[in-house]
């Protein structure tokens, strides 16, 4: 499709035609970053200075903010015990963000989960199922991190014993810093897929909105298994959902979405939630829209239908928010879209459509 | 500057020939196209590890490539219906477990060796641009 | 340069510009899903150029309608595929008007290929692959078309300037 559209609007030059705007050549290019594959696509004369530009950023935040590299700020940070260390302006940011989610979502997000994530082995892919009484431990140090906070200095304490882990908000942030990179270059059009984070910069190069598949949660092996297909355009959109990772244990599944609740992989009902959001309404209460998407999808997974419902009413409803729409896929087999999100359903799927105000 | 001379414009039967010419090589070119493309259409497979691009690989013959990425043996497939990692030694086996891919803009990834195969050509105005999930 | 060439030239030059403009009210691909099909009707200009004035003139022609469609369009990539088509479709169709049994139809014909060949050439070097090959077959039985009409054209303009100022130089 990318080279018959470049070849289409590269012939299309030729007498000066004027429907389509020019130079549509595209770069894409794949980087392996932050334990899962990206692939970064951009169009126009600068479409090649946009992505490796982009992937510089997504290589220095990895990092950064990795927590299997022992030299990152959050490698540090969790081993400062209790200690004052100096970091760097990201890690500030998203740990700012991070506590204001938590306290957003009533702890249904949670970046101090770093102790239970690693107890269930999803760190360092050496799964296990914990203890109960060693999670009740575990779950006496997390929560509320007693963070401080010197900006000035690009200092952070935070009390010994805990430990971060930005594993569900660091993607969705690095995707925002991509959209900086897309819009610092002037590019029009591009996508970039960062695990389970999309951006879909402007719209396809033929003005259309970029079409964005939606992985059905029942046929994850499948990488053409979509429970229906999203058009975007110039916006964010993340996915969390059961299947992403998991392992299974004398017939039991558990997968990496953790309930800060119960320290036990969230039962909410949900298979998977994508949070969709626009990348121009910049400047809300979250001005990140990326990392706020990628932190919501995970919260609004634990919460479940009923609570994420009613949080996006509420949340939508603060005019200084970034407003966010929602696709649930549920256990018992509906797709529920909110707001005018554009879903088609595959038939084939066998989900039943639901929408919602 | 001098007048040249005032052209044939009427079709001549030698012009059969040059449309002849024209047509064989439209034929040529089809066939060429035909038997390297085959039923997947123009889709090529690129190797990158890394972000680096090793290799790239048509569809058009069965083949069977050997890649070793980040201290790992993969064993790769190639053939006119698809291709599909048939080994590998790396701890998750994710790349095994994609199966056969064929169509433009499908991938095979390998994590742990840090190995992306990507299938790049035309697959349709319907395709799927990226994938939530 | 004579004035009277320059102006001539010039006047050419425009006349092609206008062609290729012309040509995007008839989308060809609306007919044909094929993207990149042109009529190439600014062949017209090229190939009675190089019947009237000569190899040497009809390059100038072309080389400043390139340069000229590209500033237009405002970027370099249209230079390469305008300039490699409408090179390729020159150079053929000065070697073929040598030969005097072709009419001006058959010249035509073999430009309007050389043209997609040159075009399919520029957008392998764009694109760094040999993706665009496989257009190659359906534009060259397109140019079959392309270049009869483009002949046909040719030759009325031909018969309709036959006893005017402009031919008799």
């Amino acid at each position: 499709m990318k080279r018959y559209l470049a070849l289409f609007l590269l012939l299309a030059l030729l007498t000066g035609c004027g429907s389509v705007s020019p130079e549509k050549a595209h770069e894409s290019i794949q980087v392996i970053a932050m334990d899962t594959p990206m692939l970064l696509t951009a169009y126009g004369e600068t479409a090649t200075k946009a992505v490796y530009a982009a992937e510089d950023v997504i290589r220095e935040l990895d990092a950064q903010l990795s927590r299997t590299n022992p030299e990152s700020d959050v490698s540090r940070l969790n081993a400062a015990g209790g200690q004052e260390i100096q970091v760097g302006k990201a890690l500030q940011i998203l740990l700012g963000m991070g506590l204001d989610c938590a306290a957003a979502t009533d702890g249904a997000f949670d970046i101090t989960m770093a102790p239970i994530i690693s107890a269930w082995g999803f760190t360092e892919d050496s799964f296990r199922v914990p203890d109960p009484s060693e999670l009740e431990t575990l779950l006496e140090s997390i929560h509320d991190p007693g963070m401080t906070l010197v900006t000035a200095r690009d200092c952070v304490q935070i009390t010994e014993g805990y430990s971060v882990d930005l594993g569900g908000i660091a993607k969705g942030y690095a995707a925002d810093r991509v959209a900086e990179v897309f819009e610092e270059n002037g590019v029009e059009c591009a996508t970039a897929q960062l695990g389970g984070n999309v951006l879909a910069w402007g719209s396809r190069p033929d003005g259309d909105p970029w079409r964005i598949g939606l992985q059905d949660p029942n046929r994850p092996d499948n990488p053409e298994g979509f429970a229906g297909v999203l058009a975007l355009s110039n916006a964010f959109a993340v996915t969390s959902g059961d299947y992403q990772r998991f392992f299974e244990q004398d017939g039991k599944r558990y997968h990496h979405i953790i309930d800060p609740a119960t320290g036990y992989p969230a039962d909410s009902g949900l298979r998977s939630v994508t949070v969709a959001a626009s990348c121009e309404d910049v400047g809300g209460t979250f001005d990140l829209p990326g990392a706020m998407c990628d932190a919501f999808s995970t919260a609004l997974f634990v919460m479940g239908e009923e609570k994420a419902l009613a949080f996006r009413d509420e949340w939508n409803a603060a005019p200084s928010n970034t407003p966010f729409d929602l696709i649930l896929i549920t256990e018992d087999g509906r797709v529920v879209v909110t707001g005018d999100l554009d879903f088609t359903l595959d038939e084939e799927s066998g989900y039943v459509l639901e929408t919602v105000s | 500057m001098s007048l040249k001379p005032s052209p044939e414009l009427r079709p001549s039967p030698w012009d059969a020939l040059v449309i002849l010419l024209i047509a064989a090589l439209a034929l040529g070119t089809l066939g060429l196209t035909w038997l390297n493309g085959g039923a997947s259409g123009q889709v090529t497979a690129v190797i990158s590890v890394d972000g680096e691009e090793i290799d790239r690989a048509s569809l058009g013959t069965k083949e069977t490539r050997v890649y070793q990425a980040g201290g790992y043996t993969l064993t790769v497939s190639f053939s006119p219906d698809g291709v599909q990692v048939l080994s590998s030694d790396c701890p998750t086996q994710d790349c095994v477990h994609t199966g056969t891919i064929r169509r433009g803009g499908q991938s095979i990834i390998c994590l742990p060796a840090r190995f992306v195969l990507v299938l790049e050509g035309d697959s349709g105005p319907d395709a799927v641009d990226a994938v939530l999930g | 340069m004579k004035t009277r060439e320059l102006t001539r030239c010039a006047l050419l030059t425009a006349m092609a510009l206008g062609l290729s403009y012309l040509e995007n009210f008839f989308p060809l691909s609306a007919a044909i899903p094929l993207p990149g099909v042109k009529l190439g009707l600014a062949n017209i200009v090229t190939l009675f150029a190089l019947y009237a004035l000569g190899p040497g003139q009809a390059l100038l022609i072309l080389l400043a309608r390139c340069l000229l469609g590209a500033m237009f369009a405002g970027n370099a990539n249209a230079l390469l595929f305008s300039l490699l088509g409408g090179l390729g479709a020159l150079v053929v169709m000065a070697l073929l008007s040598r030969s005097r049994r072709l009419s001006v139809y058959g010249v035509s014909t073999g430009g309007a290929a050389a043209h997609n060949c040159g075009q399919i050439l520029a957008a392998m070097l764009t694109l760094g692959g040999t993706g665009p090959l496989y257009y190659l077959p359906v534009l060259l039985g397109v140019s079959l078309f392309t270049g009869g009409l483009t002949g046909f054209l040719t030759a009325c303009l031909f018969r309709a300037l036959a006893h005017t100022h402009l031919m008799k130089g």
